[in-house]
C-alpha cells in the first residue's frame, strides 16, 4: 500500500485521506509518492516515542534514509504555541488552529518533500492527535478534519493501546508534574492537575477508540513488553517496505 | 440571534451581540485604513463605541506572521492557517466582546481577504471556506473596489510595493511591478467573485476620500442606531460613553431641570460647554 491522494487543497497534489470532506472538495484520482509515511499515536505515557525511535534505529541500520518529524515543532510557529501556552491565551479554537499551522508548516518543509524525494518519513503523532485533543476540548470533529484536508495520508499508524491507569504511573514515575495543556487544565474540569489529567485524558483515549474504525488505525497492545511491540512494528513497516528496495541507500 | 457561516465555536455564545459588526474589505491601497480612520472619530462623536481591528493584529499570533513573514520559507498552506490563527483570536477576544458590549468593530479586511489570498494561491475554495464557517456574519461589508489603472500609482507612489502584496511568492521570477500587477489583477478577480457570493456593498474607491467617506457614512446610518437622549431619564445607548458625548450629556441634564432651557435651547453656552464642538447631526441624536 502506497500513500494515496484523493483530494486537492494546495497548489501542488496534496493528499487528503482522511475523510470525505463535508464540502464538495475536488477530487483527483491515485497518486503515488515513492517515500513512505509511518506515524505513531497515543495518549502520553503509552510508549509510542520508544517505539518509534527503536523503528528508526532498525531502518538506519538497514541503510534506509530516514526523516523524523515530531509534534509540534515547527520553527516558524514555535515561538507562537509558545506564547500562547506561557500567556494562556489559547482557546479550544485557536489551540487547534496554532497546532495546525504548525502541522502544515511542517508538511510542506518536512514531510511532502521528503516523501518526494523517497525518504521513509516517521512521525511521533499526527493529525490523528489533533482530532482527539481537539475533540476533547469540544471543538467539531469535521470541522478539524476539514481543517487537516491538506495532510498525507500514512503508510501506517499505529496506535499504541493503553489503560489510563498504566499511562499515568509510568508519567508520575518518569516526571514531574503534569503541563498545563496536556492535563487539559484549560478546560476547568477540576483543579488538581492529576484529577484532570485523568479526567481529560480520558476523553482523548474514548476518541482513539473511535478512530480505529473510521481510519483504520494499527493498534499495538501497549502492556506488552517493549521488545514485542517493537517485533510487530517492524514486521508491519517491512511489509510495506517489500517493494520499496529503492528506497535503500547505496553504500 | 448573530449567526455564522454555518459552524459555531465551543463557548461562543451567539444571543446578546447587540453590537455591529462592520467590515472594511479591499485589495491593498484601496483606501481601507484612511476610511476607517475618517470613521472612527466620526461615530464616537455620535455617541458610538468603536473597535478597530485588522490582518495581524492578535495578541496571540500578530507577531509570529510578521516573523515567519520575513524569512524565505512561509508556504502556503502554512500561510493561509496562520493567518485563520490571527483571525480566529480577535474573533474570540476582541470582535466578540466588543460586540457584546454593544460596541461598534470596524474591521480592516475580514475573511473574504483571507479567502481571496488562499485561493489566489491555489487553496481549495471549500477547504478555506470551511474554516471560516465559525466566523461571524457582519451587518455589512463595504467593498472598496479600484480598477488597476488606478490602483497603480496610488501605490507607487505612496508606499511603494510590498512583497507580499506583490505576490512574489507566487511569481518569483518576476520584477515586482510585474508581479503587483499580475497579483492584484487576481486579486480583484477574486473579490469581484466573493462581492457576489456574500453580496458586498460595492464602493467606487477611485473617488477622493471624503466622498468615500460621505457614501459610507450614509451607509452605515442605515444600520446604527441613533444615540437618543431620553429626559427626564436620560440614557445614552452603549456601554462605553465617551467623554466629548458624556460633557454634553450632562449638561443635557442639568438643562432638562430648567425649563425654559429646555424649551429654548438644549445646549446652553454655559463655560463648561462653551468650548465643545457640538455633535454635526443633532437631527436624530439630540
Amino acid at each position: 500500500m502506497g500513500i494515496t491522494s484523493s483530494f486537492h487543497v494546495g497548489p501542488y497534489e496534496i493528499f487528503y485521506p482522511l475523510k470525505p470532506s463535508v464540502s464538495p472538495v475536488q477530487q483527483y484520482g491515485q497518486h503515488h509518492l515513492p517515500g513512505r509515511l509511518f506515524v505513531v499515536e497515543g495518549i502520553d505515557g503509552s510508549g509510542k516515542s520508544t517505539q518509534l525511535s527503536l523503528l528508526h534505529k532498525w531502518l538506519e541500520a538497514r541503510g534506509y534514509g530516514v526523516v523524523f518529524s515530531e509534534w509540534n515543532s515547527s520553527p516558524l510557529v514555535k515561538d507562537t504555541t509558545k506564547l500562547g501556552k506561557k500567556k494562556k491565551l489559547l482557546t479550544p479554537a485557536t489551540f487547534s488552529l496554532v497546532h495546525a499551522t504548525d502541522f502544515a508548516d511542517r508538511t510542506e518543509h518536512s514531510i511532502l518533500p521528503f516523501l518526494k524525494a523517497g525518504a521513509i518519513v516517521l512521525c511521533d503523532r499526527y493529525v490523528y492527535t489533533a482530532f482527539a485533543r481537539d475533540a476533547a476540548r469540544g471543538m467539531d470533529g469535521d470541522w478539524v478534519r476539514d481543517l487537516y484536508g491538506f495532510a498525507v495520508k500514512p503508510t501506517a499508524a499505529f496506535y499504541f493501546r493503553v489503560p489510563l491507569e498504566t499511562a499515568i504511573g509510568r508519567l508520575v514515575g518518569a516526571r514531574d508534574g503534569f503541563k498545563y495543556y496536556e492535563a487539559g487544565l484549560d478546560l476547568g474540569l477540576t483543579v488538581d492537575a492529576e484529577d484532570s489529567f485523568r479526567l481529560f485524558q480520558g476523553r482523548i483515549l474514548e476518541e482513539y477508540e473511535k478512530m480505529v474504525p473510521e481510519f483504520g488505525l494499527t493498534v499495538i497492545d501497549a502492556t506488552m513488553p517493549v521488545e514485542a511491540q517493537q517485533a510487530q512494528v517492524r514486521r508491519i513497516v517491512q511489509s510495506h517496505l517489500d517493494l520499496a528496495k529503492e528506497l535503500r541507500i547505496q553504500p | 440571534m448573530r449567526q455564522t457561516y454555518g459552524k459555531q465555536l465551543p463557548g461562543m455564545r451567539l444571543t446578546d451581540l447587540p453590537g455591529k459588526l462592520i467590515v472594511i474589505e479591499g485589495t491593498d491601497g484601496a483606501g481601507r485604513s484612511t476610511q476607517i480612520n475618517l470613521l472612527r472619530p466620526w461615530l464616537e462623536e455620535l455617541g458610538h463605541a468603536v473597535l478597530d481591528t485588522g490582518m495581524t493584529r492578535s495578541r496571540l499570533a500578530g507577531d509570529g506572521i510578521r516573523r515567519a513573514k520575513q524569512r524565505n520559507n512561509l508556504g502556503r498552506v502554512t500561510q493561509s492557517l496562520f493567518y485563520a490563527t490571527d483571525f480566529i483570536d480577535r474573533l474570540e477576544k476582541e470582535i466578540v466582546p466588543a460586540l457584546r458590549a454593544g460596541f461598534i468593530v470596524l474591521t480592516d479586511r475580514y475573511i473574504y481577504s483571507l479567502m481571496a489570498r488562499a485561493s489566489v494561491r491555489g487553496m481549495d475554495p471549500s477547504w478555506i471556506r470551511s474554516i471560516f464557517s465559525v466566523a461571524l456574519k457582519p451587518d455589512a461589508v463595504f467593498y472598496l473596489r479600484i480598477g488597476i489603472e488606478q490602483l497603480l500609482p496610488r501605490v507607487v507612489f505612496s508606499r511603494g510595493f510590498d512583497y507580499w502584496e506583490s505576490g512574489m511568492d507566487l511569481f518569483p521570477g518576476q520584477d515586482i511591478y510585474e508581479g503587483f500587477s499580475s497579483y492584484q489583477a487576481t486579486l480583484l478577480a477574486e473579490f469581484d467573485r466573493l462581492a457576489e457570493e456574500y453580496k458586498f456593498e460595492i464602493v467606487d474607491a477611485s473617488a477622493d476620500a471624503q466622498a468615500v467617506c460621505a457614501h459610507l457614512q450614509k451607509k452605515i446610518l442605515e444600520i446604527v442606531e441613533p444615540v437618543r437622549v431620553e429626559a427626564p431619564e436620560a440614557k445614552l445607548a452603549g456601554a462605553y460613553v465617551e467623554s466629548l458625548t458624556e460633557k454634553i450629556f450632562l449638561n443635557l441634564m442639568r438643562a432638562s431641570k430648567e425649563p425654559e432651557h429646555r424649551v429654548a435651547n438644549p445646549f446652553p453656552l454655559t463655560p463648561q460647554t462653551a468650548n465643545i464642538p457640538l455633535p454635526r447631526r443633532n437631527g436624530s441624536a439630540f
